[in-house]
């Protein structure tokens, strides 16, 4: 993946938009850094954490001169915390496992940002969703995860679970049109 | 054993990017990811991995909703 570091010195400023960068870059290696604690750990809520704590301590965050200083302390901290979940939730775990991936995450040459093959192809695919789906489907993206879903169903008038089954509707939709368009798209690595 | 629709339900709600605050402040579990059982968080965990993909790329800044809710805190809104 491409070396995110550069954004690093706009990320110790304070600049929020610089953060949003990196983490359109950096989400991805994250939660699969997690992975292992799928069954043990809310690994959303203890990622939503470390990306704060992240932005937290930025500005003193020291580089070790090697690509993705700051995703692979980023990795640390959400596995720390995960490990931390673990424990509260009464189970076993150990950090152990992962230490070669965190050596994977070299600089190479692919592309930072959005992809706008992929983009274009997506956003057609989202006009092609039937209404309900992606009404629920459109409440959650405009929410940005700040709202709950109990609060979005109500809005679009919807029963809990019927808003809940449309977001599953929509997801499968929207997967099942990008693989016809020739874009496969894996549950289990983004 | 749980009603296929009920699990189907806590799946995706578990599978979204918001989350509870702690009393203390910090971000804290989906009640529903605790309702789930050992396979139903790996499906959830599925789900959630292939969400955030599509809401980057349907996103013009390629960030997705887990994205979203850290900057919204970062920049102080609810």
């Amino acid at each position: 993946m491409a070396d995110l570091d550069h954004h690093l010195p706009a990320i110790a400023a304070g600049d929020d938009q610089a953060y949003a960068r990196w983490l359109a870059g950096a989400e991805p290696e994250l939660r699969a850094a997690l992975r292992t604690f799928a069954a043990t750990a809310d690994t959303e809520a203890v990622l939503q954490e470390a990306l704060l704590r992240l932005w937290q301590v930025a500005p003193r965050f020291t580089p070790d001169g090697r690509p993705n200083a700051l995703l692979r302390f980023a990795v640390r901290t959400a596995r720390n915390l995960a490990l931390d979940e673990v424990r509260r939730n009464g189970h076993s775990a150990s950090l152990e496992a992962g230490v070669l991936e965190l050596e994977a995450l070299g600089r190479d040459d692919a592309p930072e940002g959005p992809d706008p093959l992929l983009r274009r192809l997506i956003l057609r695919c989202r006009e092609r969703l039937a209404r309900k789906p992606r009404l629920a489907l459109d409440a959650r993206l405009a929410a940005g995860g700040a709202e709950s879903d109990a609060l979005l169903s109500a809005r679009l008038g919807m029963k809990l679970n019927t808003f809940l089954q449309n977001v599953g509707r929509a997801r499968k939709a929207l997967a099942e049109c990008l693989r016809r368009g020739g874009v496969a798209v894996e549950e289990t690595r983004p | 054993m749980i009603d296929p629709r009920a699990r189907e339900a806590l799946v995706e709600a578990a599978a979204g990017a918001w989350r509870p605050r702690r009393p203390g402040g910090g971000v804290g579990s989906h009640p529903a990811w605790h309702d789930l059982d050992a396979a139903g968080r790996e499906e959830a965990f599925r789900a959630t991995t292939l969400s955030r993909r599509l809401e980057a790329a349907l996103d013009p800044e390629g960030l997705s909703c887990t994205a979203r809710a850290v900057l919204a805190l970062i920049r102080g809104r609810p």
